[in-house]
């Protein structure tokens, strides 16, 4: 039996499938409906598709409704208002927020959004911070750059809204980050997998075991990692907390988080927003757990710049299991497990990165980072892996090396040329990673 | 869980709570420390509605 103060909102956490179901759908009749009204570019899409409001009246419909994808969203900004283009759907003036992606996969794309939506993204965080044990005895530190990009602003506004106490870590380095943890004993902090890792490699460097700080939790964000159960245990072993995955994105929101109980998987915010999968092949909806497919997401309730059925190219499954928190949400397995752009071809072989660093990471003797580059000899790929190997370990550097390509080959069925570089000198990331280099495209 | 709260009632209650802040709005809009913090309390009565109201008749 579940316990009532384990969830930000009982009613509609623990709402009946097929009540959730039928809010779904009221939902994105109305969301459907105000984008049709407000905004010219969601207007001319349906127009030309022959969908109006009135014809949304089962799920059905709602797969007749076109999709939208990141080049659209980019596209639409040269058309005024500026600089978002005609898909707003409020007037320019109700606009309070500005934010960007990162650019990771081309031009970023601009968002818009008005108060109401912000304070919509904060409790959108709010089910997240809560299902994850955050309460209001907790002193939550954000080491992040406060800046264009939204990153943790709306956790920032969530931990407030749930009582914490927030420290914001902006403009400090790493090293007056991690002191201002331990001085201040903070009780959580989010960032980037790569990031946690990162401080606490240089806690190390400053003779501080991060386990020392006093961290209880930690939510990550912005890449697969605290998905990837090898990562996962570096985290929780580094700091000696209980680490958290959460999945959002710009355009999006926060739509799916762990939860206490069951962190093999994550619940989606069902009662906010609407996740289809789709086969990547056929475009067929998969409901079968355990299928990977490409994630189609409609946000309900975010008014400024709507999200109506984004292709994301995100891809996920449905988990086969349940959580024990007593959600009715359902969870998808593993995260995001890889992108339908990032999914790539190897030597024939189907390819996700994430598959890499689970093996990478798995092997205590390296270091956190590591690097991934294909190129062309040829007409025939070749993949590089750099890796470090921690100091002191040096001496076993061939049975490493052994297991490593033995652990790769088991895991993505490709055989890698390795190089080892000194710890240390491979890139260090704050923010989203890329350790994935796919050169064959450039020529 | 429903069954533990007056959902209904909730709703009324959000309800008039927007009312208040409509009226308010309506007729000491003209003062821009009212007009913008009742568009703030309207905001966070929105988020009330998407938690509760929009409940019912589901």
């Amino acid at each position: 039996m579940a316990h009532h103060n384990i969830y930000w909102n009982p009613l509609t956490e623990t709402l009946p499938r097929e009540k959730l179901m039928s809010l779904q759908l009221k939902k994105f009749k109305r969301i459907f409906e105000w984008a049709y009204n407000n905004s010219p570019f969601y207007r001319r899409l349906y127009k030309e598709a022959g969908i109006e409001p009135g014809d949304i009246k089962s799920f059905d419909d709602i797969r007749r409704v076109p999709k939208i994808d990141k080049g659209m969203l980019r596209e639409v900004q040269s058309r005024p208002p500026f600089p978002y283009g005609d898909i707003l759907a409020v007037p320019i003036e109700d606009v309070v927020v500005f934010r960007q992606t990162s650019g990771t996969t081309g031009t970023p794309v601009y968002q818009a959004d008005t108060w109401q939506d912000w304070e919509w993204w904060a409790e959108c965080w709010a089910y997240i911070l809560y299902a994850q044990g955050y309460r209001d005895t907790d002193r939550v530190f954000l080491p992040f750059g406060y800046n264009i990009f939204v990153a943790f602003w709306a956790c920032h506004y969530a931990a407030e809204k749930l009582g914490c106490e927030v420290v914001p870590g902006g403009v400090l380095d790493t090293e007056a980050r991690i002191l201002k943890m331990q001085e201040l004993k903070c009780t959580a902090f989010g960032a980037t997998p790569t990031y946690v890792l990162g401080m606490a490699d240089t806690a190390r460097k400053m003779g501080i075991d991060p386990k020392t700080i006093g961290i209880k939790k930690i939510t990550c964000a912005g890449e697969p990692g605290a998905s990837i159960p090898s990562t996962k245990k570096r985290i929780e072993d580094a700091w000696g907390a209980r680490v958290y995955d959460h999945i959002g994105a710009t355009e999006i929101g926060a739509w799916s988080y762990m939860c206490t109980f069951e962190t093999r998987g994550l619940h989606v915010n069902e009662a906010f927003f609407l996740v289809e999968i789709e086969d990547i092949d056929t475009g067929e909806i998969i409901e079968t757990p355990g299928k990977n497919g490409k994630m189609v997401i409609t946000a309900f309730d975010r008014i400024g710049k709507p999200c109506i059925r984004f292709d994301s190219k995100d891809v996920i499954r449905w988990a086969d299991y349940t959580c024990e928190c007593g959600r009715t949400f359902r969870m998808i397995d593993g995260g995001v497990v890889g992108r339908a752009d990032d999914i790539t071809k190897v030597k024939g072989v189907l390819l996700a990165p994430t598959a890499i660093e689970e093996v990478v990471r798995d092997i205590q003797e390296l270091s956190d980072e590591y690097e991934v580059i294909v190129t062309k000899k040829g007409d025939i790929d070749d993949i590089m892996l750099k890796v470090e190997i921690r100091p002191g370990c040096e001496g076993d550097k061939e049975a490493i090396l052994a297991r490593l390509k033995d652990q790769l080959r088991v895991k993505t069925n490709l055989g890698y040329r390795i190089e080892v570089h000194p710890y240390g000198s491979l890139p260090r990331y704050e923010v989203k990673a890329k350790r994935f280099k796919d050169l064959r495209k450039h020529g | 869980m429903e069954n533990l709260y007056n959902i209904e009632m909730l709703d009324k209650r959000i309800k008039e709570l927007k009312k208040i802040a409509e009226e308010i709005k309506e007729s000491g809009g003209q003062i821009e420390a009212v007009k913008r913090n009742i568009n703030r309390i309207l905001a966070s009565i929105k988020m009330l509605e998407i938690n509760i109201c929009d409940l019912t008749e589901v």
